[in-house]
């Protein structure tokens, strides 16, 4: 079934999925980066990050409130706030959006909490159809290793404590995102996801992503004069209080 | 016993296939009555022996909270609110309604999914997301929806006063809250009624007196708890005497 009901949009979508520890972000973070150095003007969003929803979710993960059902609709409600509030209104102003994390979150983590898939994918139907999906595949046992390496602690949802796989956080963890990996590659094929080799090399990874993206941005919105760091430089100042500023005028490296 | 169904698919966490309460849903529009005749089914059933857990819309402990505080903002989407109430009722189901049910009580619910999908499908989502939305709703043993018409909800409302989302303010463009409640009301008491045909509600004519709507509220409850243990029904209920101008309030 198709669960993306628009695609008609004039900006681009380009969004990244992997599990934990496959370096995902990371790819984002240089592939924005290099589109701002560009002049390409960007909005960036994350899971999880909608300033009306995600206190709630913090509520609920703290209080260990939430079920497989609710944890699914909160995580809903906070794609639904960021699709109708930030995408949309870029993409329709012909803006690049990158996206970290997409509906196939939902679609791999909340199947594994044994939410029904074709439920999940007709709530997900407002959700406008990307331009290019990325999904880093990695093998588990390198992402548990980029994990624990870097974090000391796991946390109860991210675990998946809450699921009664194991009483060990780190047993938990490994048994919670090889089920969620197992979901991605279904995925992969269900809706012709860009499969990148997570294990090669960064700037290779890089490469291959920029290669692909470029291929959409011919006429694609440039901003001249963005450039806050040519403007203070040229005035002078340092910009201290320039902390609350737009995502929309993000600058480059 | 309450026979498990569910819209659609079932969800996670719910395994039995029936259960020993009763699930008890009132409807109804904004001012029509219904936490009147809840609070007095309640008062009625635990005089007769019932626990009895009453619950409404926004009165979850994980999404309550968060969804008040959204309303007072105005960058709130129907989409984003929806799944927000969606949380809040999923929340409630689980933790306040499922175990109330298992423990043997009567649930009764001020509002349910209809009221849900009735106000969102007059602020253009689709009806057919939303009733896809809530498969996850359990089938109540009765539904029961107040019905009214705008001359009779008038007075009603204006006793306590409009309210900005009860008016339909968010969406509607009108210039005073009088036109934009009577353009809401208009669209929605008929979605409400289709609701009613779809899903086999009980219509009780709710023009009438609160006394005499609860007489007849009263009876349909009484069949749908009818064969619980705590069944007492054997003497008769006393006629209803309340005097309209103190309870009208809602």
């Amino acid at each position: 079934m198709n669960p993306f009901e628009r695609s008609d949009l004039p900006g681009k979508l380009f969004i990244v999925e992997g599990i934990d520890g496959s370096g995902k972000s990371t790819q984002l973070d240089l592939l924005h980066k290099w589109l701002v150095g560009r002049g390409y003007l960007v909005l960036f969003s994350e899971w999880n990050s909608s300033p009306i929803v995600k206190g709630t979710t913090k509520r609920g993960k703290k209080r260990k409130l939430l079920s497989p059902m609710s944890f699914s609709l909160i995580h809903a409600a906070d794609f639904a706030s960021r699709i109708h509030a930030q995408i949309i209104p870029a993409l329709q102003a012909g803006a690049i959006v990158l996206a970290d994390r997409y509906v196939y979150t939902a679609f791999a983590r909340d199947a594994v909490r044994g939410v029904n898939r074709d439920w999940l994918r007709r709530v997900y139907s407002f959700a406008p159809r990307p331009t290019i999906s990325f999904y880093f595949d990695v093998p588990l046992d390198e992402a548990i290793r980029r994990i624990l390496e870097g974090r000391p602690a796991l946390k109860y949802y991210e675990a998946g404590l809450d699921m009664g796989l194991d009483d060990d956080p780190e047993e938990s963890f490994r048994i919670y995102q090889g089920l969620i990996r197992a979901e991605y590659a279904a995925l992969v094929d269900e809706f012709g996801l860009e499969r990148m080799d997570a294990t090669e090399n960064l700037i290779r990874q890089q490469q291959r992503m920029r290669e692909l993206v470029e291929q959409h941005l011919d006429g694609v919105m440039r901003v001249e004069g963005r450039d806050l760091h040519d403007a203070l430089a040229k005035a002078g100042l340092r910009g201290r209080y320039l902390a609350g500023r737009s995502q929309l005028m993000e600058v480059g490296p | 016993m309450t026979e498990v169904r569910f819209y659609g698919d079932r969800p996670p966490g719910i395994e039995e296939a029936t259960l020993p309460g009763r699930l008890i849903v009132i409807e109804g529009t904004d001012g029509v009555g219904r936490s009147t005749q809840v609070a007095l089914l309640k008062e009625w059933l635990e005089d007769r022996g019932y626990a009895v857990l009453d619950t409404g819309l926004v009165r979850s402990e994980l999404a309550g909270p968060g969804i008040k505080r959204a309303k007072q903002g105005h960058t709130l989407d129907p989409i984003t609110l929806n799944l927000f109430y969606a949380t809040d009722f999923w929340d409630r189901m689980e933790r306040q309604i499922i175990p109330a049910l298992r423990a043997g009580m009567v649930a009764l619910v001020d509002r349910y999914i209809f009221s849900l999908i009735a106000r969102a499908t007059v602020r253009g989502v689709s009806r057919e997301w939303m009733e896809h939305l809530y498969g996850f709703a359990l089938v109540p043993d009765r539904t029961v929806y107040l019905e009214i018409d705008f001359d009779h909800l008038l007075p009603r409302v204006l006793s306590r006063g409009f309210d900005y989302w009860e008016s339909g303010q968010d969406f509607l463009r009108e210039n005073d809250v009088f036109r934009s409640f009577e353009k809401y009301q208009s669209e929605l008491l008929p979605e409400y009624l289709r609701l009613a045909r779809d899903h086999h509600f009980e219509v009780v004519d709710a023009r009438r007196g609160i006394g005499e709507v609860f007489e007849v509220l009263r009876a349909k409850v009484a069949e749908a708890v009818k064969g619980m243990e705590v069944d007492r029904l054997a003497t008769p209920d006393p006629p209803v005497e309340i005097r309209e101008d103190s309870a009208s309030a809602n």
